[in-house]
């Protein structure tokens, strides 16, 4: 149903992943960060390969996400892999030329920080963009930094201000459309021209864009208090996050997963 | 039902409330902008009341008041029994009281449909599985238990509105404030946005208090107060206002249009409109009929038709052939299909059609901001030289000759002073400085604006105002099409006729306009031809005498004044137990009041002689 959601690249294949209550998702994602920036031996490397291809099959994120995921990494992925494999001086020399040695190490060191680093960008993808709305982010990141309230931190304002920000990007992107076609029908050329002037060009549409942002700040903020809205307190919610039965077994297994990975990891050390 | 009865329990109750906005004029000094002076009004329970008034006169301000979103300066305010002063019981009132904005885009919360139905009742605490079926009936209610789980902004505006009153629904309110809720929508959500508002009163009992400036939505309440300048100048039931005829177009407002034409038929007879003859359409029909098939009191003189249409050349200046386009992620369906308009020079050519017909996107091919996928939009320049929008190096040229002034133009303002936004186009051009200054004159002159505003800041200006700095923007270019999309929308009666009124002053300097509408009775009262347009097709292209005459397509939607005058026409037969051959109906109610009078005139006249 949230097909047409813009942010994050929600993929809605209704999966078990999906469903997981997203306090498990977030916390669990922040274990496999740990975990995969302690992975430093192929064995270990590998086991974290297959933990996230499992994640991914029981998502059943298809292939062509995955790509699309994939596609803006890999420059960076292929950046570090080329950085190590040139700096890294230790292990049996394979070949020189002038200046430049490659190693055996270096190769080694080269594959793991490269593909450690298209891992770490998969994991967060299946565990949190790809299965989970920005709208259950933020409501479980208000449930999660709750205990904060004791420190007087505006955990439920902060909240209510994201899932704003999240509830406007369409309005503000058809608006900015909308301007955009206005001027270009009075001459104005935002794709040729010198750097400078596309930039100051861009002031014909920024200008509006504010004022009419401020206008619905202003008014919205009215509408919220007309609807009753006085802050987190006594408030209700249609849709509480609740951990299930499944939410338990999503989370054992996922700390599995994750342990195997460590597991791994230190033995082979 | 008296409104004026004390016993009767009252619904809201404001008492001499005079109300000052603060601002600052910039040198720090607070500047005090009166909206409200000694306003006085009485709602009863159940009721259904209407608060009328020009933009600017105050109405919203004082629906503000009733929802304790502004506190006055003076004056009373009771709600339901509650002084707005009572600080412990001040929360009761906004609970009991639902608000409905103008904007659908400023009132919705939720990201998702049903979140947002849902944020109203979790502000008042509602505990839940009370509020899961609160927020599934509200939908229910409104009929959008489908689009529950969609992106609320992804929603058209028709069904954003409904939205919010299934926000309103889901708080079981008492008393439902709507703030020209219907303003920015097309005839067909507004009539069924009205409906689940009628039926909500009928069933539910709560009273519903309407801000509006639209006379059709005013006669299907029980009450109406007018608002002028802060003021409470006359409240009664709405066809004892409309009988005032005078009175009504003084304030800025106008009359709907059955009362228009029954008022003018009964204006020739030497008669006057007394509210019980107003009270419905109907009542209304039977008067009018009864007025035109009497005895005769008008001389025929007063019936001469005054100006006709102004012959249109049959020049072709730009062409659209065999346009069709599809949108990305629209897979295969058509926006557009097999589109084919010729416009001719100097005609208003209207383009009308429901929200989502694609009307704008075949605006936005005319002037190149999307370019063809199949067939072809062509204008032609004076040498006999063809441009064409498929052609880059053409769409510069194309551009200064089609300005396109978008709906809410105001919008796209953004320079420091009126002058300089109207300087913009000129300075895209590449028009020398020397040039610019004559020509930003006279484009300020075309469409009234003081020439003392030009050095003001758009910002500061009225809505009114904005929108003519923006028109001024394209028309400075001079061109020589001129496409206005829903020029009217948002502004009051007075403020339309304004509109109207420019854009005949353009039409007669030769510009040729394309005019985009969904209100038929505007199309046909100012268009030359009237193109519709259905799911993505154009219905048909001819004159409003031929595609709302005898041999009109079905599907396209009537002008109410044409609805109304058939029937009137029918009554009239009848009561004369003859045919009469009324032709076409005329481009505005007086026109057709003369018109149906002559063809009486000259039926007696055949048969009595």
């Amino acid at each position: 149903m949230l097909k047409e959601m813009t942010l994050g690249k929600y993929c809605d294949t209704r999966s078990p992943l999906h469903r997981t209550d997203p306090r498990i998702k977030i916390v669990m994602y922040i274990i496999y960060l740990v975990a995969l920036f302690m992975v430093k031996s192929p064995p270990a490397l590998i086991i974290a390969a297959f933990v996230t291809l499992i994640q991914l099959v029981v998502a059943k994120i298809p292939l062509k996400v995955i790509r699309s995921t994939l596609m803006p990494i890999i420059p960076l992925a292929g950046f570090i892999f080329i950085l190590n494999i040139f700096s890294i001086r230790d292990g049996e020399v394979l070949y020189t030329w002038h200046r430049i040695i490659i190693t055996s190490e270096g190769i080694q060191k080269a594959i793991l920080m490269a593909v450690r680093i298209i891992l770490l960008i998969l994991s967060t993808s299946v565990l949190l963009t790809l299965t989970t709305t920005p709208l259950k982010t933020s409501d479980a990141l208000e449930s999660l930094f709750a205990p904060l309230k004791v420190f007087k931190v505006p955990v439920h304002e902060m909240a209510m201000m994201m899932s704003i920000a999240l509830r406007f990007i369409p309005t503000l992107s058809e608006e900015t459309d909308k301007i955009m076609k206005a001027q270009v029908s009075r001459g104005a050329d935002y794709d040729t021209g010198t750097v400078i002037n596309r930039i100051k060009g861009y002031i014909t549409v920024l200008i509006p864009l504010f004022v009419s942002s401020f206008k619905h700040a202003e008014e919205l903020a009215v509408a919220m208090d007309a609807r009753c809205y006085r802050g987190g307190t006594g408030r209700t919610k249609l849709n509480p996050l609740k951990i299930r039965k499944a939410d338990i077994v999503a989370a054992v297994l996922l700390l599995l997963g994750a342990a195997a990975i460590l597991v791994c990891e230190f033995i082979s050390r | 039902m008296d409104h004026k009865d004390n016993t009767e329990e009252l619904a809201v109750h404001i008492e001499s409330v005079s109300f000052s906005y603060r601002s600052d004029d910039g040198s720090g000094t607070e500047m005090l902008k009166p909206a409200l002076d000694d306003a006085t009004i009485r709602i009863p329970e159940g009721s259904y009341v209407a608060i009328l008034g020009p933009n600017g006169s105050g109405k919203s301000t004082l629906a503000k008041i009733i929802d304790l979103l502004e506190i006055p300066d003076k004056g009373s305010v009771t709600v339901l029994g509650i002084n707005s002063k009572d600080e412990e019981r001040f929360w009761d009132i906004r609970e009991n009281c639902s608000y409905v904005f103008q904007n659908p885009d400023n009132q919705i919360v939720g990201t998702i449909v049903e979140e947002d139905v849902a944020f109203g009742p979790e502000n008042i605490g509602v505990p839940n599985p009370e509020l899961r079926e609160r927020v599934d009936q509200a939908l229910k209610y409104v009929g959008l238990t489908d689009y529950a789980k969609r992106e609320a902004a992804r929603l058209s505006g028709g069904q954003k509105q409904k939205l919010a009153i299934a926000g309103a629904l889901a708080m079981k309110p008492r008393l439902l404030i709507l703030d020209e809720s219907t303003a920015m929508l097309d005839p067909i959500s507004r009539d069924e946005f009205l409906g689940i508002v009628e039926k909500m009163h009928e069933e539910r009992g709560i009273t519903v208090v309407t801000i509006t400036h639209d006379m059709t939505e005013a006669s299907r309440c029980e009450y109406a107060y007018i608002i002028e300048k802060g003021k409470v100048t006359k409240s009664g039931r709405p066809s004892e206002l409309f009988a005032d005829t005078e009175r009504i177009i003084r304030s800025g407002l106008e009359l709907p249009v059955y009362a228009s034409l029954t008022s003018e038929i009964l204006r020739f007879q030497r008669m006057k409109a007394t509210a019980e003859d107003l009270k419905d359409p109907s009542a209304a029909c039977k008067r009018a009929a009864e007025a035109a098939a009497g005895n005769i009191s008008f001389s025929a003189a007063e019936l001469k038709e005054s100006k006709q249409r102004t012959k249109v050349s049959d020049k072709i200046i730009l062409s659209v052939k065999d346009l069709s386009y599809s949108y990305e992620n629209s897979g295969n369906e058509k926006t557009i299909e097999n589109i084919n308009i010729d416009v001719r020079a100097g005609e208003i050519l209207a383009l009308t059609g429901h929200s989502g017909c694609g009307k704008t996107t075949l605006i936005s091919h005319l002037n190149g901001l999307i370019r063809p996928q199949n067939g072809t939009v062509e204008v032609y320049a004076d040498n006999n030289e063809t441009l064409t929008t498929s052609r880059p190096k053409d769409i510069k040229r194309i551009r200064q000759k089609v300005g396109v002034v978008f709906q809410y133009p105001e919008y796209q303002l953004f320079a420091e002073t009126v002058y300089q936004d109207i300087e913009y186009g000129l300075k895209q051009m590449g028009i020398e400085e020397g040039k610019r200054k004559e020509m930003i004159l006279s484009a300020a002159r075309s469409v009234g604006l003081d020439e003392a505003l030009l050095d003001s800041s758009p910002f500061e200006l009225s809505g009114g105002q904005k929108r003519r700095v923006a028109m001024a923007g394209v028309l400075v270019m001079k061109p020589e099409i001129l496409v206005l999309d829903e020029p009217a929308s948002g502004l009051d009666p007075r403020g339309r006729r304004e509109m109207f009124a420019l854009i005949e002053k353009l039409r007669e300097k030769g510009t040729t306009i394309i005019l985009v509408s969904h209100n038929m009775d505007e199309a046909a009262c100012y268009a030359d031809r009237i193109c519709y347009m259905k799911a993505g097709r154009l219905l048909g292209i001819d004159t409003p005498e031929t595609v709302f005459g005898n041999d009109r397509k079905t599907d396209i939607p009537m002008p109410l004044l044409h609805e109304f005058s058939m029937k009137v026409r029918n009554e009239i037969c009848e009561r004369l137990g003859a045919t009469i051959d009324f032709g076409y109906v005329r481009r505005n109610a007086r026109e057709e009041a003369k018109n149906i009078l002559r063809e009486v005139m000259r039926y007696k006249e055949d048969h009595h002689a």
